[in-house]
């Protein structure tokens, strides 16, 4: 249609009883668009702080397959997106001026014939979530690394994930993926990302504990260069010094030397793994002299370098240990708890906190999980945890 | 999603109603008129539309946001075609009405 004069404006607000001397001089002709009701645009709203990113010029990236919830990620931080349904309708207008903007500008023109560029009834909220790291552990397994000299790896195989696949196909920020992909030991092998399949991974921590042993080495002051000229005709170089940045914190003395301080913990905690894979469940007293006698000598092995990974049965006679690894576990909250329980029906704070810890959101507690997910009860003066619905 | 280059963000305003839009006339709502929007001297924001009159009132807005208009299929990668959405404005401020709107009543009208 023809776009309103301002003798038409001026008719419509004698109509309607306006005092044009009561109102600012500019006038917006609102009308829609040519794209108006097509649907193309749809309205995002913006947690505190995506809005600077955009402005500074930053992408957001909106990630998910078919099967799965889509996921907001900005560089460092992934959300939840979900539709939220207003009554109202919400119409975006392009180009249309504020009051503030109005009196600002004395030139502005009389009529400003505004186009609705779409509208909608509905938006997506975002809400900071977790990021759905577990599938990206789930990819590196599919194909894992097991040494140079494997047959697997001659074959061509499509389980191999470079850096871009991994941000393709993980719901999580590339900060929250390079970190987590840190925490879980990967390496590059020849522009892939891999984990060392375990028993390879032994092999080579093997390796460097015996070497460490034969030379008399502190456990704290591993020197690179050795480990290297001495193992290097063993296995790849590169490898070993993987195995050292996992099981090592590396820093350079005043001369320029590297050496690695060697994670007591850590060490422990893989053999203790390796013992305790072989069997569905060891006798506990056993089980820790042998383990004792397995780590290198100077450390110890306790059990609270377990956590997450196996659990103690304290009502078994004798008492036992079985493993339990918590990356095995469900990854969203109700398929966790209900895992959890269907394998120990009460479970003491101490005992499962290792296994909830992941599913703490930013500034939740383990105690605000519980409340949330299980009902408490005393067991022998005890506080326990148990589900909250029948477990089958 | 990306933002559109250099520049920055162009900023537009929202404009939230009750009830629905439906198209008067049987072409659909692509040109057709909504309304005139006044503004008052103190800044309220006056819509004519039809035969009323909404009186509402400008919210800065606490979590602003991005529109975003679709792109179609990107390059398929290894989780397959990605829908690449572009964010083309960023919206700060909204026009609320919400008070039942006054009808306005028709003279018979003058002869012109």
């Amino acid at each position: 249609g023809a776009m309103r004069s301002r003798a038409e404006v001026d008719a419509t607000l004698q109509t309607a009883k306006l005092n044009p001397a009561e109102l600012l001089p500019a006038v917006h002709c609102l009308s829609f668009g040519p794209q108006a009701g097509a649907g193309d645009c749809c309205l995002l709203q913006l947690e505190p702080g995506l809005c600077a990113e955009l402005e500074a010029g930053r992408s957001l990236v909106i990630r998910g397959e078919k099967d799965e919830q889509a996921v907001l990620c900005s560089k460092d931080k992934s959300y939840d997106m979900k539709i939220a349904d207003t009554s109202n309708m919400l119409l975006f207008i392009p180009g249309c001026k504020t009051p503030e903007e109005l009196k600002a500008d004395q030139a502005s023109c009389d009529i400003i014939h505004s186009q609705i560029a779409g509208f909608s009834n509905n938006y997506w909220e975002l809400r900071r979530c977790r990021p759905k790291l577990k599938k990206l552990r789930k990819l590196l397994m599919e194909d894992p690394y097991e040494g140079p000299d494997s047959r697997k790896d001659q074959t061509l195989t499509f389980s191999k994930y470079t850096t871009e696949d991994l941000l393709s196909l993980i719901q999580a920020s590339e900060e929250e993926i390079l970190h987590q992909l840190q925490v879980i030991d990967a390496c590059k092998i020849e522009g892939y990302w891999r984990i060392l399949e375990f028993d390879y991974e032994m092999k080579l921590l093997n390796h460097v504990t015996q070497l460490i042993d034969s030379e008399s080495w502190s456990l704290s002051k591993v020197p690179l260069r050795t480990c290297l000229e001495e193992l290097g005709s063993l296995e790849p170089r590169e490898m070993i010094e993987h195995i050292l940045l996992s099981y090592g914190r590396k820093y350079i003395d005043d001369a320029g030397e590297v050496y690695f301080e060697m994670h007591e913990d850590k060490i422990c905690r893989a053999i203790a793994q390796m013992l305790l894979q072989n069997a569905v469940k060891f006798n506990l007293s056993e089980f820790q002299e042998v383990w004792q006698q397995s780590v290198p000598e100077g450390m110890t092995a306790r059990l609270d370098q377990l956590k997450g990974l196996a659990l103690v049965d304290k009502t078994s006679r004798p008492e036992t240990i079985f493993l339990l690894k918590v990356e095995d576990l469900p990854e969203d909250n109700q398929e966790r708890f209900n895992s959890l329980f269907s394998i120990r029906a009460k479970w003491t704070e101490v005992d499962i906190t290792p296994y909830i810890q992941d599913l703490c959101a930013e500034k939740q507690t383990v105690g605000a999980l519980l409340t949330k997910y299980a009902r408490s009860s005393m067991q022998n003066g005890v506080k326990v945890y148990n589900s909250r619905r029948p477990i089958s | 999603i990306h933002s559109e280059g250099a520049g920055g963000l162009a900023q537009w305003v929202l404009v939230e109603l009750q009830g629905e839009v439906e198209p008067r006339q049987s072409g659909g709502l692509a040109g057709s008129l909504l309304g005139d929007l006044h503004y008052t001297r103190e800044g309220v924001p006056v819509l004519i539309v039809g035969h009323h009159i909404l009186y509402g009132k400008v919210v800065q807005l606490e979590k602003p946001f991005a529109v975003l208009v679709k792109r179609g299929a990107g390059e398929p990668g290894p989780a397959g075609p990605h829908m690449h959405y572009t964010v083309t404005a960023l919206i700060k401020t909204k026009l609320l009405f919400k008070t039942r709107p006054k009808p306005i009543i028709t003279n018979v009208p003058k002869k012109a």
